[in-house]
C-alpha cells in the first residue's frame, strides 16, 4: 500500500468474515473486500490477486515446480481435513431470504466492472461450464473433472466472443470453441487447432457462502440456467 | 457511635470509593465492549462494529492509565478502609488490570497461531492428498500454493510471490 508492504494479523470477526489489522499502521481490514474499515488507512483498498482454488493433484499436474507452504509443526495438530460438514451446521450471523438459496450453499461470486453475479455451486457442477454475460463481457466458468477446482475466464479473443463447450466423445476433459473448433484446457489456454499458444484472460472469482456474498454485494443477481 | 469526624470521614471516601468503582469499570469496558461486540457466530451493525474498533483502538493506552489510577486511588484509600472493602480494592484492581494486559493482547491469535515466517516445499516432495483443496497464485515463474487445511486454521499468511507482498486469507 503506497510502496510499502503491510504485514496482517488475524484481529477478529465481523458476521463470520475475519477482521486482520496490519502491523504497520494499526488499521482495520475487512478479509472478503480487503478495504480498510477502521484507522489511518481507512478507504484504502488492497489490490486484488488472481488466485486458484484447485485441487492439489491438478495445481501439481499444472505447476511440478511449484512451492507449497509448510505446515507450521507445532499447529499441524490443530488443522483439520473434515472441517466443512462442521461448518455447514453452523449458524449464520446474517440471513437473505427470497433468494432461493440457503445461507450456507456454496457459490462462485464473479464481479465484472461492479457487477457480480453468484453462480452456485451445485448449478456449476451440473452444467459446466457456464456461458453468461456480466457487466458486458462474455464470461466462461468452468468446473474441472475432480468436480471441486473451479476457474472463470473472460470468453473473449483478440475482440472477439468465444462459445466454448465440452468436446463430446473425449475421454479427456477438453473444451471446443464453436467458431474456430480449437481445443481449450482448463488454464484457459488453446493446445489445439487455430487459437493454439492463445489463452483467454482468467478472472478472479470468490468460492464464498452465499450469505457472505451477498453481504458485501448486496446488488448481486443470482445465475439460472 | 458514630461521631462527627467519623461521618465526615465516610462521606470524604465516598467519592474516591465512586472514582475507583468509575476507573474500574472504564477499565473492564475498554476491553469488554469490544470483545463482547466481534464475538463469533453473532450479527455485527456497522455501527457497533466502528465502536467496537474505536474502542479496541484506545484500549491499550486507555486502560492502563485506568487501572494504573485505579491502583493509585486503591493505595490511597488502602489504611482508610475496613477488611471488606479492602477486599473490593484488591477485587477492582485485579480487573482493572486483567483488563489492561487483556486489551494488548491479540486473542484471536492465541486459538489460530499466526504463521511467523511461511517455509515451503517443491510440489514433487509434498505429501498431500491429490484432493485436497489449495489456494493458488502465479507471478511469471513463481507458484505458490497454501493448503486450505492450513489456511482455514491460521487465516493469514503474509508472503512475497515474484517481490510481491501478498496476503493470502482464508
Amino acid at each position: 500500500m503506497g510502496g510499502r508492504a503491510l504485514h496482517f494479523r488475524l484481529a477478529g470477526i465481523n458476521n463470520q468474515n475475519f477482521l486482520m489489522r496490519d502491523e504497520e499502521t494499526g488499521s482495520w481490514w475487512q478479509q472478503v473486500t480487503g478495504r480498510a474499515i477502521f484507522g489511518t488507512l481507512k478507504g484504502q483498498v488492497l489490490d486484488p490477486v488472481v488466485s486458484d482454488e484447485l485441487t492439489f493433484g491438478l495445481w501439481k499436474q499444472e505447476s511440478p515446480a511449484g512451492q507449497v507452504l509448510t505446515p507450521v509443526a507445532a499447529d499441524e495438530g490443530h488443522y483439520e481435513n473434515d472441517w466443512e460438514p462442521e461448518v455447514q451446521r453452523l449458524p449464520t450471523p446474517l440471513s437473505f431470504p427470497g433468494s432461493g438459496l440457503q445461507s450456507r450453499d456454496v457459490v462462485v461470486g464473479l464481479d465484472v466492472s461492479g457487477v457480480s453475479r453468484a453462480y452456485p455451486l451445485n448449478a456449476l457442477s451440473a452444467q459446466s461450464p457456464i456461458q453468461d454475460r456480466l457487466g458486458g463481457m462474455p464470461i466462461l466458468l468452468v468446473m474441472a473433472p475432480d468436480g471441486k477446482s473451479v476457474r472463470a475466464f473472460r470468453s473473449r479473443l483478440d475482440g472477439a466472443d468465444l462459445e466454448l463447450f465440452r468436446k463430446s466423445g473425449s475421454a479427456d476433459w477438453v473444451l471446443v470453441d464453436s467458431s474456430s473448433g480449437s481445443e481449450w484446457n482448463f488454464r484457459g489456454c488453446a493446445t489445439m487447432g487455430p487459437a493454439t499458444g492463445h489463452c483467454l484472460e482468467q478472472l478472479p472469482a470468490l468460492k464464498d457462502y452465499w450469505f457472505d456474498w451477498r453481504n458485501y454485494h448486496p446488488a448481486t443477481t443470482v445465475y439460472r440456467h | 457511635m458514630t461521631t462527627a469526624a467519623q461521618i465526615r470521614m465516610k462521606r470524604n471516601h465516598l467519592a474516591p470509593g465512586l472514582l475507583f468503582a468509575l476507573l474500574v469499570l472504564t477499565s473492564v469496558g475498554l476491553f469488554f465492549v469490544p470483545a463482547f461486540i466481534i464475538r463469533p457466530f453473532r450479527p455485527q451493525t456497522p455501527d457497533a462494529l466502528s465502536l467496537a474498533m474505536a474502542v479496541r483502538q484506545q484500549a491499550p493506552l486507555g486502560s492502563l492509565l485506568t487501572a494504573a489510577l485505579a491502583l493509585l486511588l486503591a493505595l490511597f484509600l488502602w489504611r482508610r478502609t475496613s477488611t471488606w472493602k479492602k477486599a473490593l480494592l484488591v477485587l477492582g484492581v485485579g480487573l482493572a488490570s486483567a483488563a489492561a494486559v487483556m486489551a494488548r493482547v491479540d486473542y484471536f491469535e492465541w486459538m489460530f497461531h499466526p504463521v511467523a515466517l511461511p517455509g515451503f516445499e517443491s510440489a514433487a516432495n509434498v505429501k498431500l492428498d491429490p484432493a485436497q483443496m489449495v489456494m493458488a497464485v502465479r507471478f511469471g515463474s513463481d507458484v505458490r500454493a497454501y493448503p486450505i487445511r492450513a489456511m482455514a486454521y491460521h487465516h493469514v499468511v503474509n508472503d512475497i510471490v515474484g517481490g510481491i507482498p501478498i496476503a493470502v486469507t482464508y
